[in-house]
C-alpha cells in the first residue's frame, strides 16, 4: 500500500482529458467532461462516486465497449501505447489479453449454457492458442488460484450450479486467464455478502501482488477504497473532485463533495444515532449542466468564482482537488 | 418497555421438490425464532442472503403464513385473527421494501398511491383526502403538488420517500423495513435514514430494519438480532453487540465489514444449504473456535455468565470463554478537521426540498 509508484516505465493505463458524449433524444450529453488519471502496475486506483457520475461509462472507454452512439475523446494510453483511437479489431484483441474486465452481478455475465471449466478455457484458446486438453488443464489450475475448493469438480459444474461468490471467482478466473495488464473490476463485491465480499476482494490484492496486474475498482463504498486501494479518483457529475493517495484523501478531503459523501456514510466507527450529515439536493442534469463548478449547487462553501471551472490543483504532493476553496483549511480559518 | 409485536418459535419451512414434484426435503428459511418489538423501538434483523431475514419480516406482519409459531400483535393473536379483523389491525402494521422502483404501482400518481391506505381503511372523509396526502407528502419532505406526478418522474430517493407516506398514511404502530435504504446512493441513504430516525421518534413507531449493513444498523438501530441459518445467533441492545459481540459468526461479520483496515477475510467458505443445515451447532462448519461439543450439540440462545448485559444472548457454547472481541482497528479518521468541515454538511430540516 505504501511503496512508491516507479517513475520511469509508461504507468499500465494512463487516461487523460477523456471526454464521452452520447447522442440522446434531448440533444447532447456529456457524461463524461475530460477525466484523467494513472495507474501503476501491481497497485490498485479506485474509481468512487455515486450513480451517474460517470465511473462505469470511464471503465468501458477504456475497455473499448462503448457503443457507437458514443463520441469518445482524449487520450488512453496502454503502457505507453496510444490505444483510443486504434480500430474495433485491435480494441477486440486487446480485450481479454491486456485489458479484463468483472462485473457486479456474475450470474448476467457468464454463459449458463457452458461449464465454468469450458469458459476459462476459452479464453486461453482464443488468446493463447492451446489445445482443448491444454486449456481445460490450465483452466483447473487457474481455478485453483482463485481458491475454490476441488477445482476440477467445480470445471464440469455450470454457473447455476456455483454460489455467487463462486461465480464471482469463476469470473476473476476468467479475467486473469491470460494474464492481462489491467483488470478492471466494476463493482466486484456489491451483490455479495460481507464474508464474501471480504474473500473475493482479499483474493484480489494477492492476486494483483502476484501477477503484478494493474486493479481499476470502481465502486461506491468508501470503506472498500481505505482497504484496497492505493489512489483514489472521487469523481462526481462526469468529472474529477479530487484524487490522490487512497489513505489521504479519506483522511484530509480537500474536495466538499468528498467531505460530503464521508459525512453521509453510517461507519463501525462513528457515532450513533446522530442525525447523518446530508449532501443536500440532487446530481446536476448533465442534458443542462451548471455553469463552473457541477457541485455548487450543493456545497456549503460556494463562494462567487464558483461560477467559473475550478482546475484540477495539487494540494499537497500527489493529492489535487477540483475546488476554488481549497485547500479547505482556508474555510475553517474564515469561519473561525 | 411492554412488547407491541412479540413473536414466539416461528418455524417457516419452504418445501422442495424435484422435477416431478416429490417432496425432497425444505428450506428451513426461518427454525424457531422468538422476538418482540416495543413502541418506539427500532429492532434490527442482520444476517447475509438466506439467513431467513425477508421470511421473518413477512411473517412478523402474517404476509405469509408460519408453520408453527405464535404471533402477538398488541395482545392479540394474529394467527387466530379472522381475515376481516385481520385487515383491519393491517392499518397498524407495514411495510417498506427495498426497491421503491418495483414498490410503487406505475399506473398510480402519488397522490392515489398515499391516499389508497386511507381509503381501504377509511381514515379519512374524501373531502379531506387531498389535504392529508398533502400533509404526508410535507412530512417526508416532498412538495403538495408532486401529489399529481407519476413514479417514473422522480428519483430512487424521491420514491423511497412516497413509499415512506403511503406506509405512514394509515397511522401504523408497527413498520418493517426490508433493507430500505440499501439500494440508494450513499448521500441519499443518508437522508433517507434521517427521515426515518425523525419519524420512529415522531410517531413512536415499532420499526424492524432487516438489513445486511451494520454501519447502518449500528447507526440507527436499539437492539439488534443476528441471524444464521434461519435462527438467532446472538441478540443484544446494539451498544453492547457492536463493541462486545459474543457469537463468532457477529465477529466474522463484523470484522468483513471494509473500512476497519482489515485486509484478510475472517471467514473462508460458503453458507452451508439451509435445506440440510449442519447438526449440532450450525455454525460449527466455518467457526475458527469449534470443538468437537459444536458438531453434536445444539447450544440454545442464552445469557453467558460474562455477559454484561442480561439482555445479551448468544447461541454458543464457549461465549464466556472465548477470547476477547478484536478492537475495531484504528480508522485513518479524518478527526477534528474533517469533523468541523462536516459540520457545515449538517443536515437542514426537511422542506420539500428532497432528493
Amino acid at each position: 500500500m505504501t511503496t512508491p509508484p516507479t517513475a520511469n516505465p509508461p504507468p499500465a493505463l494512463e487516461v487523460r482529458d477523456l471526454s464521452v458524449t452520447f447522442a440522446t433524444e434531448r440533444g447532447p450529453l456529456r457524461v463524461l467532461d475530460g477525466i484523467g488519471f494513472r495507474l501503476q502496475a501491481g497497485r490498485t486506483v479506485a474509481l468512487v462516486g455515486e450513480s451517474g457520475c460517470g465511473k462505469s461509462v470511464a471503465s468501458l472507454a477504456v475497455m473499448g465497449l462503448l457503443p457507437p452512439s458514443a463520441a469518445i475523446a482524449g487520450t488512453i494510453r496502454l503502457e505507453g501505447r496510444e490505444i483510443a483511437e486504434l480500430p474495433p479489431d485491435a480494441r477486440r484483441k486487446l480485450r481479454g489479453a491486456d485489458l479484463a474486465m468483472i462485473f457486479q452481478e456474475p450470474m448476467t455475465s457468464l454463459n449458463p449454457a457452458f461449464t465454468a471449466g469450458d469458459q476459462v478455457a476459452e479464453a486461453l484458446r482464443l488468446h493463447q492458442g492451446l489445445d482443448r486438453a491444454a486449456a481445460m488443464r490450465a483452466a483447473v489450475a487457474m481455478l485453483e488460484a482463485v481458491r475454490i475448493p476441488e477445482a476440477a469438480r467445480r470445471a464440469r459444474q455450470y454457473p447455476h450450479q456455483l454460489s455467487g461468490g463462486m461465480r464471482q471467482r469463476v469470473m476473476i478466473a476468467m479475467a486473469l486467464a491470460c494474464r492481462p495488464r489491467i483488470l478492471i473490476a466494476d463493482e466486484p463485491t456489491t451483490a455479495l455478502d460481507v464474508t464474501v465480499q471480504a474473500q473475493i476482494l482479499s483474493l484480489l490484492d494477492d492476486l494483483r501482488a502476484r501477477t503484478g496486474t494493474a486493479v481499476l475498482l470502481i465502486t461506491h463504498d468508501l470503506g472498500v477504497v481505505a482497504d484496497h486501494a492505493d489512489d483514489v479518483v472521487v469523481m462526481y457529475a462526469g468529472r474529477v473532485a479530487e484524487t490522490g493517495p487512497a489513505a489521504q484523501v479519506l483522511a484530509t478531503p480537500q474536495h466538499p463533495y468528498t467531505v460530503g459523501l464521508l459525512g453521509a456514510a453510517p461507519r463501525l466507527d462513528g457515532p450513533r444515532g446522530t442525525r447523518l450529515a446530508t449532501v443536500e439536493g440532487t446530481v446536476p442534469d448533465l442534458a443542462n449542466p451548471p455553469e463552473g463548478c457541477r457541485f455548487k449547487a450543493r456545497c456549503p462553501f460556494r463562494i462567487p468564482v464558483c461560477d467559473t471551472v475550478p482546475p484540477l490543483r495539487e494540494i499537497a504532493p500527489g493529492h489535487s482537488s477540483a475546488c476554488h476553496r481549497a485547500p479547505l483549511e482556508s474555510v475553517l480559518e474564515a469561519a473561525a | 418497555m411492554s412488547a407491541l409485536l412479540e413473536l414466539t418459535d416461528l418455524r417457516r419451512h419452504f418445501p422442495v421438490r424435484d422435477a416431478l414434484g416429490r417432496r425432497r426435503g425444505a428450506v428451513r428459511a426461518v427454525d424457531g425464532v422468538s422476538l418482540s418489538v416495543a413502541e418506539g423501538e427500532v429492532l434490527a434483523v442482520v444476517g447475509e442472503s438466506g439467513c431467513g431475514k425477508s421470511t421473518l419480516g413477512r411473517l412478523a406482519l402474517r404476509l405469509d403464513d408460519p408453520d408453527e409459531g405464535g404471533i402477538r400483535f398488541d395482545g392479540q393473536d394474529l394467527r387466530v385473527m379472522a381475515p376481516a379483523e385481520l385487515r383491519r389491525q393491517r392499518r397498524h402494521m407495514q411495510m417498506i421494501f427495498q426497491d421503491p422502483y418495483a414498490s410503487l404501482d406505475p399506473r398510480m400518481t402519488v397522490g392515489q398511491a398515499v391516499a389508497e391506505p386511507l381509503r381501504l381503511h377509511g381514515l379519512v372523509p374524501r373531502a379531506g383526502e387531498r389535504a392529508r396526502v398533502a400533509e404526508l407528502l410535507a412530512r417526508v419532505g416532498l412538495r403538495p403538488e408532486h401529489a399529481d406526478r407519476w413514479p417514473h418522474e422522480f428519483s430512487g430517493g424521491q420514491r423511497q420517500r412516497i413509499a415512506i407516506a403511503r406506509a405512514l398514511a394509515s397511522g401504523p404502530r408497527l413498520i418493517v423495513g426490508d433493507e430500505p435504504v440499501s439500494a440508494l446512493d450513499v448521500s441519499v441513504q443518508a437522508q433517507v435514514i434521517n427521515l426515518l430516525q425523525d419519524l420512529i421518534r415522531e410517531f413512536r413507531l415499532a420499526f424492524i430494519l432487516i438489513s445486511h449493513d451494520l454501519a447502518v444498523v449500528r447507526h440507527v438501530a436499539d437492539r439488534v438480532v443476528v441471524m444464521y441459518l434461519g435462527r438467532i445467533v446472538e441478540e443484544a441492545p446494539a451498544g453492547r453487540l457492536f463493541s462486545a459481540p459474543r457469537h463468532p459468526y457477529t465477529r466474522a461479520l463484523l470484522a468483513s465489514v471494509p473500512g476497519a483496515g482489515v485486509k484478510a477475510a475472517p471467514l473462508q467458505g460458503d453458507l452451508p444449504s439451509p435445506i440440510d443445515p449442519p447438526p449440532g451447532c450450525r455454525f460449527h462448519t466455518r467457526c475458527p473456535h469449534a470443538q468437537p461439543v459444536c458438531r453434536e450439540r445444539d447450544p440454545p440462545l442464552a445469557a453467558g455468565t460474562t455477559a454484561e448485559s442480561p439482555g445479551h444472548l448468544a447461541a454458543c457454547h464457549f461465549q464466556d470463554t472465548l477470547p476477547p472481541a478484536a478492537p475495531a482497528a484504528d480508522h485513518p479518521g479524518g478527526g477534528e478537521r474533517l469533523a468541523r468541515l462536516q459540520a457545515f454538511f449538517a443536515p437542514k430540516p426537511d422542506i420539500g426540498t428532497a432528493a
